[in-house]
């Protein structure tokens, strides 16, 4: 059968002929996380390559701050990766801070780090859940989603918005906590440990979810390193590395926290399932960072004081942040204005797009959605 | 396949279904989640959003000092204003006030600079119109003198009303300490 | 229903000089309408209503409320506005295998209310191959959904069609050795008759003969639900995957006749469990009035099989997908040797308890205890959920 006329022959080596269908997993679908596109070059079920097609998302993000300039460019921010955005508003206030050389005041970072770690949170529960639905359990993501909605109203109280935050300006935060946020944060985090539990038992331990996930796509320890993966991705295939302890920012060295590594516990190191249950684990880890913050801050400003057009030494400087997706680089280049010459953003989804192709020779279409989903991919991260 | 493995494989298959049928049986008794928006809500939603909610813009034109600083701050120029400086008053008249909530992306970034809370965020969030030029807002009916703070207080009850509560809400934002303050005396932000 | 027939000619209601024949067709034909669309459509639509405010509650959410007392006519609004709309072929697809294919599909579907009982007195026809036809007619389905997949000249809906050729064909072979258990101990094919040897009381039922059978239930629901394409196995529609699978270019009323013989096929397969392994009508004798056995008779079937129909959808709404090898799996390596052992194993226990007939009461009654062991664990584990989670309890279903 030849529906295009495109198809090629393909050897096999029982001598039974077939022909390769070339399926196009269209920038609209259901699973996909966004507006990604795959042409895939399928023998049955079977694939031999799946190349993706990105640039659905471009919005130029970078060249717009080029026009905007250092402080009104937060806002923007935020849509680099609508799923996380605190730390990509931490990743900004950053590099400009480092390069105008201003400091954050000592609550200021505790306030940047508690944002961040609630919304890691949620995108944490964001993307589980999703990869549930896209194996096919459709309560675990509404279930996903709920916890997520508490958080959204925690963050809501906290700077206003839902999801595009801009919370955070250059030398700190916009606002201090509000009335009674460590005890809203504290009850939040306190009804949702046992829920992860839940969460656990009804998806991440069944033994069909198992059986989807065990020893499929693995990415083993050194093409996790030659792609460029970063963040759970990377810590799945086993290696023990995180921006936040091994290049630490803000209050993170004071702060106790484990890193979970993918211990291969269904099947092979690096399988799909050690990536979905690093973010699980580090989800619980993320409660016990919000209580140690909690705990450790004092009264005092949340801002440092900044000149209203800022325009930084003419130099370069690169910064990363944890994201919920990884390493988040920032390099920004200023010539002295108010806007930067050049801003580059390196995320980890991109790289983890570029991952696909070599790691999906072999697998079944089904387990390129579990693939994607489990390398937690959002299209606004992949284009900018 | 061992036979272990085999009975493995089926006792952790039963084993973890059972357990999931468990968890979601629990949850027919559960109270759902959902709000049925907009017509079985006891209040108003708008009214249970927290201060500092970003909802549509609105100006009280009538304490606006024509200082221009919102339209500067906005990333998406959205804002219009026309305001020059009258030679024979010494004030400044402001001719139009136009934002283009359309185009505004609800980031607060020019209701921290605005010197007297003016333009802020409302609670209000359902904002659809029928025709795209329904959703420019124009704040300036006829020209009129920009408002100036007066050293000695409000005296107005009209302006000093909004002119409160543009300082209350320009008061939520943090402030950089003072540099020659010790104590908390310039502190915006909450003790926790 | 043939002596229902037979009265009626005998009471000169009827021609008696018309071949008997022809009244019985005409017969089955005006019942059969009678039956798929009083009943039959009937229960399709409620069905997703009832399976979308049951999907809700699981889900932390509340399903439709809205049209009519607590949306209990959505279903009526949705197969109007799918009436009402646009009816899109493909170009490029076979035009007539496209539209004749949901037809296959709802044929296979309504064909097998034929044999399906509703109480001692009324079904269609007590066929005494009743079994045997019911696993033959359902396997029309998989011929009108290759013809959806292949017709709709889309490399999805192929992939769907024969996703689910394969696994509807596959679980034929332990669905079918899955049954013949319960055949083996009633000595019948026919429906009826198979019901009439179990008793009313669990201890009676087929499903707690010996363990055997009790296996050789459990795997009979799990292939049935494979075969009506529901989640665990529901790979064909898998939305997530193929958008909808076979279903991608319907649009409209079309699609409406998938969904409606997906939903209907769930009570068939609620009524043939509840028919071999469960006692069917059996009721106790409560009245001496034949017209209130039949209504409790048939009361009783109806709860019964549509308890079946909640369970398919908790199972729809607990598990994720399986995938198509693990889908072949599951059925050669372990369901099939697990029916033969399972078949085997009923003979041989019919033959010990024909020459040790002491044994056979005290089986039964601990297999019931051991059924109901596993409920009451199953609620003791409920309330563990619900003491770790701590949530606000809402126990009416009306929102």
């Amino acid at each position: 059968m030849s529906i295009t006329g495109l198809e090629v022959e393909v050897e096999r080596d029982d001598g039974f002929e077939t022909e390769e269908m070339t399926l196009n997993m269209g920038p609209q679908h259901p699973s996909t996380h966004g507006v990604l596109r795959f042409v895939i070059k399928a023998d049955g079920e079977v694939m031999r390559k799946a190349t993706p097609d990105v640039g659905y998302l471009h919005r130029s993000i970078e060249k717009i701050a080029e026009k905007v300039g250092y402080a009104s460019f937060m806002p923007y921010t935020d849509r680099v990766d609508y799923v996380a955005a605190m730390p990509c508003n931490q990743g900004w206030a950053m590099v400009t801070e480092r390069l105008a050389g201003i400091e954050v005041p000592r609550r200021g970072e505790f306030c940047r780090v508690i944002a961040t770690e609630l919304n890691r949170i949620a995108s944490h529960l964001l993307a589980v859940g999703s990869m549930a639905m896209d194996i096919g359990a459709y309560t675990p993501f509404t279930h996903a989603l709920r916890e997520r909605e508490l958080i959204n109203e925690l963050l809501q109280e906290l700077c206003g918005s839902r999801l595009t935050f801009n919370y955070m300006r250059i030398g700190g935060c916009a606002w201090d906590l509000p009335p009674r946020f460590g005890e809203k944060a504290i009850e939040y985090l306190d009804h949702l440990e046992p829920i992860i539990d839940e969460y656990n038992a009804l998806i991440s331990f069944n033994k069909i979810y198992v059986e989807r996930l065990a020893s499929v796509a693995v990415i083993s320890r050194e093409e996790a390193i030659d792609y460029n993966l970063v963040g759970p991705n990377l810590r799945g295939s086993g290696v023990k590395y995180d921006v936040r302890r091994d290049e630490p920012y803000s209050v993170y060295p004071e702060i106790d926290f484990d890193i979970p590594v993918g211990t291969g516990e269904a099947g092979i190191v690096g399988d799909s399932y050690d990536r979905y249950m690093v973010r699980i684990r580090e989800m619980k880890e993320c409660c016990k960072i919000i209580r140690q913050c909690l705990s450790k801050m004092e009264p005092g400003p949340v801002i440092a004081k900044v000149p209203r057009n800022l325009k930084p030494k003419p130099g370069e400087a690169y910064v990363r942040v944890e994201s919920a997706r990884g390493d988040m680089g920032w390099y920004c280049v200023s010539d002295g204005s108010t806007a930067p010459y050049r801003l580059k953003i390196r995320t980890g989804s991109f790289a983890a797009m570029s991952a696909i192709e070599h790691v999906s020779r072999g697998l079944m279409i089904a387990d390129l959605v579990a693939l994607i989903a489990s390398l937690d991919i959002v299209a606004p991260e992949v284009d900018r | 396949m061992t036979p272990g493995a085999y009975f493995n494989n089926i006792r952790e298959a039963v084993t973890t279904v059972f357990e999931g049928m468990s968890v979601t049986f629990s949850h027919l008794v559960r109270k759902p989640y959902t709000v049925q928006y907009p017509d079985r809500m006891p209040i108003r939603v708008q009214d249970t959003l927290p201060v500092r909610y970003r909802g549509r813009l609105h100006v009280d034109i009538e304490i606006c000092t024509g200082c221009l600083a919102c339209q500067r701050a906005c990333p998406i120029e959205c804002i219009a204003i026309d305001a020059a400086k009258d030679p024979k008053t010494k004030g400044i008249t402001v001719t139009r006030y136009d934002i283009d909530l359309a185009k505004c992306m609800y980031c607060g970034l020019c209701s921290e600079p605005c010197p007297t809370g003016a333009i802020h965020h409302t609670s209000e969030f359902e904002g659809a119109c029928y025709a795209i030029e329904g959703l420019i807002a124009h704040f300036v009916k006829e020209p009129f003198t920009a408002y100036k703070r007066k050293k000695e207080g409000e005296t107005d009850p009209g302006i000093k009303e909004l002119l409160d509560r543009g300082l209350r809400y320009i008061g939520e934002f943090a402030k950089p300490a003072a540099p020659e303050a010790k104590g908390p005396s310039e502190r915006a932000g909450e003790t926790e | 229903m043939q002596e229902f027939v037979d009265g009626l000619i005998a009471s000169g209601a009827l021609p008696a000089g018309m071949p008997t024949w022809l009244l019985y067709a005409a017969a089955m034909l005006v019942f059969g309408s009678l039956v798929i669309f009083v009943f039959a459509l009937l229960v399709a639509g409620v069905t997703s209503w009832i399976e979308r405010r049951v999907w809700g509650r699981m889900q932390s959410r509340v399903g439709p409320n809205r049209v009519g007392p607590q949306g209990a006519l959505q279903w009526l609004a949705d197969g109007i506005k799918n009436l009402l709309k646009e009816d899109i072929i493909p170009t490029a697809a076979d035009s007539k295998l496209f539209r004749l294919a949901p037809y296959v599909v709802v044929a296979g579907f309504a064909a097998s209310f034929v044999v399906v009982p509703f109480a001692s007195k009324w079904i269609i026809a007590d066929l005494n191959i009743g079994i045997l036809y019911l696993t033959a007619v359902t396997a029309l389905v998989v011929i009108g959904i290759l013809m959806a997949g292949w017709a709709s000249n889309n490399k999805w809906s192929l992939l769907g069609g024969i996703r689910s050729a394969a696994q509807i064909v596959s679980y034929e072979i332990p669905a079918g050795l899955s049954l013949f258990p319960a055949v083996l101990l009633a000595g019948t094919l026919s429906m009826q008759g198979i019901i009439r040897e179990q008793g009313w009381a669990p201890w009676d039922w087929y499903a707690f003969h010996n363990p055997f059978a009790f296996v050789a239930f459990v795997i009979f629901f799990v292939s049935a639900l494979a075969e009506g394409n529901r989640t665990p196995f529901d790979l064909p529609e898998a939305e997530t995957e193929l958008v909808a699978g076979f279903m991608t270019e319907y649009s409209g009323m079309r699609s409406l006749m998938f969904f409606l013989a997906e939903w209907g096929n769930l009570y068939v397969i609620g009524a043939v469990v509840t028919t071999l392994y469960l006692g069917g009508w059996q009721i106790p004798h409560v009245t001496d009035s034949v017209i209130l056995t039949q209504v409790l008779q048939l009361g009783v079937f109806f709860l019964k099989a549509y308890f079946w129909v909640f369970v398919a959808m908790w199972v729809r709404a607990t598990l994720p997908r399986v995938r198509v090898d693990q889908l072949m799996v599951v059925c050669w390596k372990y369901l099939v040797p697990i029916a033969f052992i399972n078949l085997a194993g009923t003979a041989v226990t019919m033959v010990v308890l024909h020459e040790v007939p002491v044994l056979a009461l005290p089986l039964r009654l601990g297999i019931t205890a051991v059924a109901l062991a596993i409920v009451v664990a199953f609620f003791r584990r409920v309330r563990y959920q619900l003491r770790r989670a701590r949530p606000e309890l809402y126990l009416s279903p009306v929102i």
